[in-house]
Order: C-alpha cells, then sequence, then structure tokens
C-alpha cells in the first residue's frame, strides 16, 4: 500500500528535464533509471475557481537514500514550479 | 532546409477553424512556434482547410515555413470506416500538392452519405472516440474520403498520409491486436503509392491503460519497424498553451451536447498543447525507453519528423498562389480578342447611350474620366474583372430582376457605362480613387444588391453560365457571441436549461468577454450579479463564457458572396456541399484577397423585392408598368413625405433615430439624402457631425470653410467633412498628391502612429502650395479628428436611390407600396406596425378570406374606389404550405363542402380558419354565426359518420345549419367565448387586422391620461406626458459620449410609433424592464427635433398589466369604500339618532395608482 507523505520536496532535473534527484526530510534521493511522466485530468468543473490547468504532473521514479533499498515515490509538479512529494510505494 | 537543432516541427495541429475540436486561433500557433524557434508549423483542421490561409499568411507574417494538411475520416471500397488520418500536402511541387490535397477534402465532403452510413450500420463503428465522434453527429455521415481516390490524388508524390492512433491500425493498436494492425498496415501499403504512408506516433503521457499513453506509442513505432516505413512524432495538437486546455474541454462537451461530466471520452489530459523542442524530445525519450527499440530509434524518429516537415513545407507563392489573381477566362465571359480592346468598346458605347442625353460637355467628361481609369485598370491587369462583373449584371437583368450596385465601385464611370451601377458618379461628385489606384493593391469589390426572393435564382444562373468548376458560394466564419458561449458553457457546466436560458436572454448588446464587467455596470444585470456572486458555478459560467468569445463557433453559406474564377478554381479552394446544394468554398472573405480570388457580393435586400411586388401588383391591376430607375429624382410629393417624418417602411431612413435625424434635417433634394444617410453612422455620431451640419444647413452659423479653395470641397455639406470623397480632395488640395495617394492618406488617418508621418509631409506640401499656418492648423485638425470614420459618398449615395425609390412609391402607390413590404418583410418594424400604418395611410388590411386570400399580400379595388390589402395566407400560423397552395389554387370556392373537398384541410388549420373569420363566406360574412361554424366543423370532424358503401364520401350535409327562435344564440364555442376578433387574429395569425390590440386599454388611458401618440406632435417641447402602448422596436444607437441610450418605440394604436429615449439615469432607475417589458406606461418630457420630429424623454417606465391591475384593485377599494360610505351614513343618521354609538370616521385610501406605483418601486 501506498504511504502518503504530501511534504514539499526540492527536485533537482537533468538537462532533459527529468527529475534527477529530490531532498526529502534534508536527505538527497538520487533517482534511478528513467522516470516516468504521467499527465492525470481532474474534475476541474467540481471544484472551486476557474482552473489554469484540467491535469496534474505526476512522475513516478525510483530512487534510493545513500545505500539504503531504493522505494517507488511520486512527485507532483504544480503549476506554480514547485514539488512536491506525494506518494511512497515503498 | 533542415529543422535546427532545439527546434520541433509540429505536423498535425488542429486551429480554432477546427470548430468545437481547436480552440487556438492560428495566428496565435504561428506566433508560439516562432517564438518557441520552431521554423515549420503545419496546420491540419478537421475536415478541411478552414484555418489555412490564415496559417499560411500568419507564418509568412512571423517568418517560418507553413505546412497544410487536413484531418480526415476515411473508408474503404466497402464504406467501412478506416479511421481518421492526416493528409499533407507536399511542397515545391508547383502546386501540384496543395491541389492534391484541397481536391481531398472536397472529395470527403462529397461522398455519398447513403453509403457511408449504410457501411457504419452493417459493420459497426470503431470502439474508440471516433466512434463517439462519428455516432454524436448522428452515425458515420460526416465528411469521409475513399482510400481509392486518397491513393489517386497521392500520386506523383503529391501527399503523405499519416496514420496515427486514431487511424484503423492505430486503433488495432489500442486493441493490443498487433496482428489486424500490421495487416491493415498492409493494406495501407498496397493501396497508396510508395513513400506515401508514414507513422504517427503520439504520446500524451497520460497514465498507462488510457488513450494517450506511452503503451501504444511504443507498440506503434515497434509497427513501424517491423514494416520498414519512417515514424513521425507529433503532438495532435488542439491548443497552443496548457491553459486553454480548459476550453477544449468545452469544445468537447459542445461537439458531442454533453455535460463535461458526462462525456464518455473527455480528453484524457490536458497535454495536446503545442509543446516546445525540449518537451517533445522528452515525449520522444518516454515513447523509446517504454518499448524494445533499437540505439538509433529516438534520433530517427525526431529526424524522419524534421524530414517529412521539410518535404510538407509550402511555398506561399508557388505552391499556394498567395496574392495572384485569376480572373475567368476570356471565352467565358463572351470575349474573343484582347480583353482590354473589348472593355474600352463596351464603355465607350455606354458613355454613348448615357450621356448622349446631358449634352456634349456631359459627354466628353465621362471620355475624359473612363480614359483616367482604364489606365489604371490597364495596369493593374483588371480588364477581365471588369468585363465579369458586368457580364454577371447583365445575367441578373436578364432574368428580369432588379439590381443595384452598392458601395466604392458605385463611384467608376467605367462601371456606370458597362450598367453594373446605376448612380451617375461625376454629378454626383463621387471619386474613381476611393474604389481603384495604382496604390490601392487589393482586388476591387463591387457589391450587388438583388431582390432577395430571387438571390439563388441568380447563384444558380451563375454557376449555370460560369460553369461550376469556376464559380464557388463563400463561406463565412460564425464566431461565438454571447448568447451562444453562455449556452455551450452553461452545457459543459450541465446547468439546467431553464436556468441557462434566463441568462441567455440577458446576453445582448456587450461582448462575452466583458461579461464580469458588464455585471458590474449594467444596472438590468444585477440581478444576474448578485446571484453570480452567491453561485460558485454561475462563477465559473461567467469565466467559461469568456473564454468561448469570439471562437469559430460553425461555417455557414456567406450571405452574398459568390467567388468567380477560371478552371483551377477547385485545386486553389477546396469546397463543400453549402446548405442550398450549390459548392461552397471553405474559404471566407478575409482569405480571398491574398488567394487571389475573385469575389462577388450579389447581396438580396427585401426592400428591393419589396419594391419588385409594388410594381407587379400595380402592373397586374392597371396594366401600367412603373420604371422605378427612371422615375425623375425631385418629386415635391415625395420630399414631402420624407420631411413628414412618416418615413415608416422607407429604406434606410425607417428608424427611430433616423426618423429624428430627418425631421432636424427636412430634405429638400437627392443629395440631402445621401448626406443624411451618411451622418447616421457611428463615426459621424461621435464625432457630432449631425449637429454641427444641421446648424450650418438652417443657417445659425455660417459655413466655415477655412479657406476659400476648400469651399468648392465643402460646400455640399455646408463646411463640415462628412464624406471620405471630401477627405481624398482635401489632401490632394493641400499637397498635390493626387487621388490614389490621397485615399492611402485618408486611410491611415485611422491609425494613431501614422499620424505625425501624414502630417510632417501635409505641412510641408501645404506651405509650398500657399496655405497658411493657421489654415494648415485648422484643416489638419479637422483631418485628424475626422481618424478613417465617415462615409463614402459613393455608398451613402447608392443608398439614396433605394431610399428615394421607396419613398415615391409609398407616396403615390401607398396600397401596393405596404403590400410589398408585408409580403417580404424588409425593415426593422413589425407587421403589425405596418399593418397600423396602412391604417393611418386610409389603406385598409382586409382580412383572411379563403376567397381571397393569396399567398402574399395582394392589392383589392374597393367598392368606394379606395384600395385595401388582402392579408396572404402564409400568415395563417401552423399551416402547411400544402394547404395554402390548394387553396390558392382551388379559390373561388362554392361552398363549405366544395372547399372540404378540395383543399383537405387538417382539422387544426380548418378550425383556425374558421376561428379568425376565413371562413366567414360561408355563413354570409355574419360573424355572430361564426360559433355555430365552428361547431359545425369540429362536429364534422368530431363524429364518426357512417357512410354506407354506395354513398359518396362527402354526401353529409356541409352547409352550416342556421339555428333560429329559441335555439339563436344558444350555440357558443368555447374558443370563441369572451374572446375579441383581436384576440383571434393574435393567436392564430399573430397579427391583429381587424383593430389594434392597445384598443381594450384605451378606457383606461383616458383614466390615467395618457397622451395618444398621435397628440404628441402637438406639444410643445419640455411637455410632462403619460405614454402607453406596446413595444415595437428597441434600440441602442451610437450616440456621443459612450453612453448607452435606449430607443423604445410604443405603439398605441392611434398613429405612428412614439419614440421614448431612456438615458443612463432613467435606464438606473427603470432596470431590466428597460429590456424586458412589453406592454408599458412611460412618464417622461417631450423633446422637440425639428419642426415636425418629437420624442419623449422618458423617466419611468411601468408595466402596463400591473398597471391596469392596480387600477382595478383601486376601482374595487373605491366602490367598497362607497358603499362602505354609503352605509357609514345610514349609519351616521343612525348614530344622530342614536349619539352614544359615535366612533371615529374611517379614513378612505388616497392618492393616485401612480404615487403607488412609485413608492412601491423606490422601495
Amino acid at each position: 500500500m501506498p504511504h502518503i507523505i504530501d511534504a514539499p520536496v526540492d527536485v533537482e532535473l537533468s538537462p532533459d528535464g527529468d527529475p534527477r534527484a529530490f531532498i526529502w526530510n534534508r536527505f538527497e534521493h538520487t533517482v534511478i533509471g528513467q522516470p516516468q511522466a504521467v499527465f492525470k485530468r481532474t474534475r476541474w468543473w467540481e471544484n472551486e475557481g476557474t482552473p489554469t490547468r484540467i491535469d496534474t504532473e505526476l512522475w513516478r521514479l525510483d530512487a534510493c537514500r545513500g545505500s539504503e533499498e531504493q522505494h517507488r515515490y511520486d512527485l507532483r509538479r504544480g503549476t506554480d514550479g514547485s514539488w512536491t512529494l506525494a506518494l511512497d510505494w515503498g | 532546409m533542415s529543422t535546427a537543432a532545439g527546434a520541433f516541427a509540429h505536423l498535425h495541429v488542429a486551429s480554432a477553424y477546427s470548430t468545437h475540436y481547436g480552440v487556438t486561433l492560428p495566428e496565435a500557433l504561428a506566433g508560439q512556434a516562432a517564438e518557441q524557434g520552431a521554423n515549420f508549423l503545419a496546420v491540419t483542421d478537421r475536415d478541411g482547410l478552414y484555418g489555412a490561409v490564415k496559417h499560411v499568411r500568419a507564418c509568412v507574417d512571423v517568418g517560418i515555413r507553413p505546412g497544410l494538411g487536413a484531418e480526415l475520416a476515411v473508408h474503404d471500397d466497402q464504406y467501412r470506416p478506416l479511421g481518421r488520418v492526416v493528409v499533407l500536402a507536399h511542397g515545391q511541387t508547383a502546386g501540384r500538392g496543395y491541389a492534391a490535397l484541397c481536391r481531398a477534402v472536397s472529395a470527403a465532403h462529397s461522398t455519398d452519405r447513403d453509403a457511408l452510413q449504410h457501411g457504419a450500420a452493417s459493420h459497426g463503428a470503431p470502439q474508440n472516440s471516433t466512434a463517439q465522434h462519428s455516432t454524436a453527429h448522428g452515425a458515420a455521415a460526416g465528411p469521409s474520403i475513399s482510400r481509392a481516390r486518397l491513393a489517386d490524388l497521392a500520386g506523383l508524390a503529391s501527399l503523405t498520409v499519416l496514420l496515427g492512433p486514431d487511424s484503423d491500425v492505430g486503433l488495432a493498436i489500442g486493441r493490443r491486436d498487433n496482428t489486424d494492425a500490421a495487416a491493415r498496415l498492409a493494406h495501407w501499403q498496397r493501396a497508396l503509392p510508395e513513400g506515401a504512408v508514414v507513422l504517427e506516433i503520439v504520446c500524451h503521457l497520460a497514465e498507462s491503460g488510457t488513450i494517450g499513453s506511452v503503451t501504444p506509442a511504443t507498440r506503434l513505432l515497434a509497427l513501424a519497424e517491423n514494416a520498414g516505413l519512417p515514424a513521425v512524432l507529433s503532438n495532435a495538437v488542439r491548443y497552443g498553451t496548457p491553459d486553454e486546455a480548459v476550453t477544449a474541454d468545452l469544445a468537447d462537451a459542445a461537439r458531442f451536447l454533453l455535460p463535461l461530466a458526462e462525456l464518455e471520452t473527455p480528453q484524457t489530459n490536458g497535454q495536446a498543447w503545442l509543446k516546445p523542442a525540449g518537451a517533445m524530445r522528452q515525449v520522444a525519450r518516454m515513447v523509446v525507453d517504454a518499448g524494445l527499440h533499437d540505439n538509433g530509434a529516438l534520433e530517427r524518429l525526431l529526424g524522419d519528423t524534421e524530414q517529412l516537415a521539410d518535404r510538407c513545407s509550402l511555398d506561399p507563392v508557388s505552391d499556394i498562389g498567395l496574392g495572384h489573381p485569376r480572373m475567368p477566362e476570356a471565352r467565358i465571359i463572351g470575349v474573343t480578342g484582347d480583353p482590354v480592346i473589348e472593355l474600352w468598346r463596351r464603355a465607350r458605347s455606354g458613355i454613348a447611350e448615357l450621356y448622349s442625353a446631358s449634352g456634349s460637355r456631359a459627354v466628353e467628361a465621362a471620355h475624359h474620366q473612363l480614359a483616367h481609369e482604364m489606365k489604371t485598370v490597364e495596369h493593374l491587369g483588371f480588364a477581365s474583372y471588369f468585363l465579369t462583373v458586368s457580364r454577371v449584371a447583365d445575367i441578373i437583368r436578364g432574368m428580369g430582376i432588379r439590381i443595384q450596385a452598392r458601395g466604392s465601385g458605385v463611384g467608376s464611370v467605367l462601371n456606370y457605362a458597362l450598367h453594373t451601377s446605376s448612380v451617375e458618379p461625376i454629378a454626383n461628385g463621387l471619386l474613381w480613387e476611393r474604389f481603384l489606384s495604382p496604390e490601392r493593391q487589393t482586388l476591387p469589390d463591387i457589391d450587388i444588391d438583388v431582390e432577395s426572393a430571387r438571390r439563388h435564382d441568380i447563384y444558380r444562373e451563375v454557376f449555370r453560365a460560369f460553369g461550376s468548376d469556376r464559380v464557388s458560394l463563400m463561406s463565412m466564419t460564425n464566431a461565438y457571441r454571447g448568447r451562444g458561449a453562455v449556452r455551450d458553457a452553461g452545457l459543459a457546466l450541465g446547468l439546467p436549461d431553464a436556468q441557462i436560458n434566463v441568462i441567455a436572454k440577458q446576453m445582448w448588446r456587450f461582448n462575452a468577454r466583458d461579461f464580469r464587467r458588464a455585471l458590474e455596470e449594467k444596472p438590468e444585470l444585477e440581478a444576474l450579479a448578485t446571484e453570480v456572486r452567491e453561485s460558485q458555478q454561475l462563477d465559473l459560467l461567467v469565466d467559461l463564457t469568456a473564454k468561448l468569445d469570439r471562437l469559430p463557433r460553425h461555417i455557414s453559406v456567406h450571405p452574398c458572396g459568390v467567388i468567380l474564377s477560371d478552371a483551377s478554381l477547385l485545386d486553389r479552394t477546396p469546397v463543400q456541399a453549402s446548405g442550398m446544394g450549390l459548392p461552397m468554398s471553405q474559404y471566407d472573405k478575409h482569405d480571398m484577397d491574398p488567394m487571389g480570388l475573385i469575389k462577388l457580393d450579389i447581396l438580396g435586400v427585401r426592400m428591393q423585392s419589396a419594391m419588385a411586388h409594388a410594381v407587379e401588383e400595380h402592373h397586374r391591376l392597371t396594366g401600367e408598368r412603373i420604371d422605378l430607375d427612371r422615375v425623375p429624382l425631385d418629386d415635391a410629393k415625395t420630399f414631402e413625405l420624407i420631411r413628414s417624418t412618416r418615413t415608416l417602411g422607407i429604406f434606410q431612413i425607417e428608424s427611430p433615430g433616423q426618423m429624428e435625424l430627418v425631421g432636424k434635417l427636412q430634405p429638400e433634394v437627392f443629395n440631402d439624402l445621401t448626406v443624411e444617410i451618411s451622418l447616421f453612422r457611428p463615426g459621424p455620431m461621435k464625432n457630432n457631425m449631425p449637429l454641427k451640419y444641421l446648424q450650418a444647413r438652417h443657417g445659425e452659423v455660417a459655413p466655415d470653410y477655412i479657406h476659400p479653395r476648400f469651399e468648392p470641397i465643402l460646400r455640399e455639406t455646408k463646411g463640415v467633412v462628412i464624406f471620405h470623397e471630401q477627405v481624398m480632395r482635401l489632401f490632394d488640395e493641400l499637397t498635390g498628391c493626387g487621388l490614389g495617394k490621397a485615399d492611402v492618406f485618408r486611410r491611415h488617418l485611422g491609425k494613431p502612429e501614422q499620424l505625425p508621418q501624414i502630417e510632417e509631409y501635409l505641412r510641408e506640401k501645404a506651405l509650398a502650395r500657399g496655405f497658411s499656418e493657421k489654415v494648415i492648423d485648422q484643416i489638419w485638425t479637422v483631418l485628424a479628428g475626422f481618424g478613417s470614420f465617415g462615409f463614402a459618398k459613393a455608398h451613402g449615395a447608392a443608398f439614396a436611390l433605394p431610399t428615394y425609390q421607396s419613398a415615391w412609391l409609398k407616396t403615390h402607390h401607398p396600397a401596393a407600396f405596404l403590400a410589398g413590404l408585408l409580403t417580404h418583410d424588409p425593415g426593422m418594424w413589425p407587421k403589425d406596425l405596418i399593418v397600423a400604418e396602412a391604417r393611418v395611410l386610409g389603406v385598409p388590411v382586409l382580412p383572411l378570406d379563403v376567397q381571397s386570400s393569396a399567398l402574399d399580400y395582394r392589392v383589392e379595388d374597393l367598392a368606394d374606389g379606395s384600395q385595401g390589402i388582402r392579408l396572404a395566407l402564409p400568415e395563417l400560423v401552423g399551416s402547411t404550405e400544402g394547404e395554402r397552395a390548394r387553396i390558392a389554387q382551388h379559390q373561388p370556392f362554392g361552398s363549405l363542402q366544395d372547399f372540404r373537398d378540395r383543399v383537405h384541410p387538417r382539422r387544426r388549420t380548418f378550425e383556425a380558419l374558421a376561428r379568425v373569420g376565413a371562413l366567414d363566406t360561408f355563413i354570409g360574412y355574419d360573424r355572430t354565426r361564426r360559433h355555430e361554424l365552428l361547431a359545425h366543423i369540429q362536429s364534422l370532424r368530431g363524429t364518426a359518420v357512417v357512410i354506407r358503401a354506395d354513398q359518396l364520401a362527402f354526401e353529409v350535409e356541409l352547409p352550416v345549419p342556421r339555428y333560429s327562435g329559441d335555439r339563436a344564440g344558444t350555440i357558443t364555442s368555447l374558443e370563441l367565448r369572451g374572446r375579441t376578433q383581436t384576440d383571434l387574429e393574435l393567436l392564430d395569425l399573430n397579427l391583429a387586422i381587424g383593430s389594434h390590440q392597445m384598443k381594450r386599454f384605451h378606457a383606461l388611458f383616458k383614466e390615467l391620461g395618457v397622451t395618444p401618440a398621435s397628440e404628441l406632435g402637438n406639444l410643445p417641447g419640455g411637455t410632462e406626458v403619460l405614454l402607453a402602448g406596446v413595444r415595437r422596436a428597441t434600440n441602442t444607437p451610437p450616440m456621443r459620449g459612450g453612453r448607452r441610450v435606449v430607443f423604445i418605440s410604443l405603439d398605441d394604436g392611434t398613429g405612428p410609433v412614439a419614440n421614448v429615449v431612456f438615458f443612463h439615469d432613467a435606464q438606473e432607475r427603470v432596470g431590466g424592464q428597460v429590456f424586458q417589458t412589453n406592454y408599458m406606461l412611460v412618464r417622461g418630457r417631450t423633446r422637440r427635433s425639428g419642426a415636425r420630429g418629437v420624442s419623449v424623454t422618458g423617466e419611468n417606465l411601468w408595466n402596463l398589466f400591473d398597471v391596469a391591475r392596480q387600477v382595478k384593485e383601486r376601482h374595487a377599494v373605491e366602490r367598497a369604500a362607497a358603499e362602505e360610505a354609503a352605509s357609514a351614513a345610514a349609519y351616521a343618521a343612525e348614530l344622530a339618532a342614536h349619539p352614544a354609538l359615535r366612533t371615529p370616521a374611517q379614513q378612505s385610501s388616497g392618492g393616485g395608482t401612480l404615487h403607488q406605483l412609485t413608492a412601491a418601486q423606490s422601495a
């Protein structure tokens, strides 16, 4: 079962624009392999206000802290460019 | 040329002209692409090239290479759908690729629909979004091209066909059926020429398992590799930026006519935007990484994309023919030799014919002017154009149809001599250079007004004469406006219809994108504004409505544009069927000039039909033919009528504002009409030109010509600059620049950034030509203030002619003229007002009668020697065309049985005819027997009549039984009881003929002291009055100062309409009622306008029904009070006898109804 984290994180990007590492709880997590971007649409008409996006940008990636075992994570990028660590899939 | 590194070439892009699909205008897309560093952009609209010309021009403007294509549905030879593909034209082929694309689009639209539907029904549609598109649009009946035809057109390396996720191959991949996909791809390869098939990889980074995820994309890429075919990457773009995805959602809802929450396949996410190179490369990487591809797969995919973009880069000139005009071939317009020589010959003979009556000096002047005009025509190579237009005019005249040229072309002696135009330009002071000059690079534009009722006949004849490969109708793009936008936004949100309707009704007189501001500012929207503040959903609705505003919504046939070209027309424009069956170009009026397409505006004008009808009626009754074009233009009685402001029904000058201006101006000669029409335009109104002109005209101020050398130019308008032609002449006089150059300056006056340059030039030249600094200062202020406003005198004069002609008819043949107006309904006023006008003019409108009513309004000679107008059959609400035709065919009828026998009316029609009295002929025109008639007709139908086999079916006693003695008056029909003839007429005809619908209020009006409209003219200005009546028109004309003014025309049945004007403060007081109340009581003050005109400034407004009810209640109260008073008096008498019982006296309610109303309203 995934673990809901929902914490703001700093993300380091590769020249191609993919996340290469993120810092969570002061620890750097290094991305392993090719992260996959997924855009999930929202039912924006059910929410308040007029949206500027109709989807949410999620990056599913494998990362590890130092030499610890790798976990699978979902990172979410907001419309303002800020990153949130959404889920820890374990 | 290869795409630079860091650039990405988008090959599959829908612009906003893919209606209800794409949402970004081509100009924005091209601008964005250039900004992102791309040097190529294709637009591939759905089912057509709707945005193609705009795209190419936008690409030229921003300096990138344009590509063109179309997203088309394809079917096989058994009409089985093969999904949707993108067809791209190859460039650098001398137009071959573009021509094949045009033909492919036209072919898709000309496919036999029945066969297609058959195919879709028997084989089932694919299970995907495309299937939903088709079903939502009513089976697979949309445009579709057969693969065989597409293969033909793709020959000679003209086209590339992209098979993407929506093609049958991509759909098979989506179903994970790789075997089927491979088989289908092989089929395509066999069917199409080598090299024409390319696979299109699209990935919107959607969640896995949904459309647009990486999995199907990577599989399709693998399929290409296995088949040895190139694959390109596209983003199947629907919008420029990610935030426009919301608008695309709305477009989907509108396309499927479903709320967003109910869409089966909404767009999978918001990634179909015009992504820059980096983002596209990222997509490519993810697609390649998701599957097993060899090492070079990524670079090969991007490289193949670039290569195809190179191949599809079109040269605007050599491929598309941008800016290269093509006229019909000489033989088509009946010319065997050199068109220039032929044009000279025809023009000279025209001058001899038209000017010789005016003397040799006029002939000489005309020849001189002709030589001047011909120099330009020869220089620009437009001889064939003039011959073409004159050929069309000849065709129309040959059909016996009224024709009148309009627009700047009226300023040309050449057009006059060729009989294209009927206004003489020299004496009217019109200028050729306003129409055409070497400085004016755009194609000339001649507009022709014809009888509206014959317009389609004319189109068919032009198609026949020129050949359908040279002629096409023009289309027009209808954009979202307020009401449509709020309806579709409301639909998307799933708001109830009733609620949307209420809001939509209030969406007028402002732009939808200003919705929020309008809510804040407009007093009549106050209630809605409150609702919006309280509802999150309505708040969203306001924003969504603004997003849709101005987006192209659908295309339809342009009301007047006909494209004339040579036999290459269908290689240069795609066509589709118009509503009337004739082919229509997918290009609109903005595309004509750049595409070198000659467009002729053949505009149906109802007034021309109305006048033709009047002339025809006069001929039918008297045998006399009126030639309207030869009526002298100085008829005193006609001008007298115009000056009286009784202009209802007269072309151009019948609106309340025009009536007022006519009253002030008091026209005396034809040129006054030209001036009047030209003054009543937004520009002149905003610049207060009418007032300046009127003051000078009526001698209140001396005309100010500024300089004697300007006087000849400005004399006709008393020193006020009104016409474009005057501005041109002033420029020429000041600088000696020539009239052609002067027209360029005139047009640039509207661009503030150009003004300093023009001023500098003008000052330098004018000084040298002897004008003083002071004069130059003065005239420059006038010219700069004029801007691009004003009116071409050529337009004004062309409008003034039918204005005069219709006024002449109204003066001398009112019955025939009004019959024409009622038949063709040319003006702004509803029919009941024309009926009222007829009543005032002493021309009775005769009731509907099955014995004499025809399919149109006919004039009847009456016993007393006067004339009346017989109501036409089509006015009967709910009657069918067949019924009406049979009535007209079999008139007159011997009996009711005869009528029923031959007309076979439906029950509903039969009863309606009886109710309004159209069958009174069968009861001896005794209205009191209509109850019997109706009851009889109902019994005929209501009871089953037993008919013996040997009896004829209609041998039923049909004459209406006459009841007498005790039974007289016992038959009453519920439908008639308590209803006046007026009620019945309004019910079944929507038109009160017998008497005015306000008549029942006349007693109330008298009690309240309402001034009848007919008396208004006798009151001095500033008198406080009460007016009442039914609203006939609402106008918000252009006004100086920009504040909105609302004109309401009230009809109380006593005479002409009374015009009430509500200024801003009154509108705030009255609120929404100013637009919503139809039967109203108004309090205001009279305002004199000129010698004859009067209007009322409205101060307050009440619903007439409310007033009537309150008066009734007051009467009841008063009656009760009176009774009480009477009993009180009795009581008092009793009291007098018994003083011990005395109590305080009761107070009766006092004060007028109006005071109560005012109190209620202010509360």
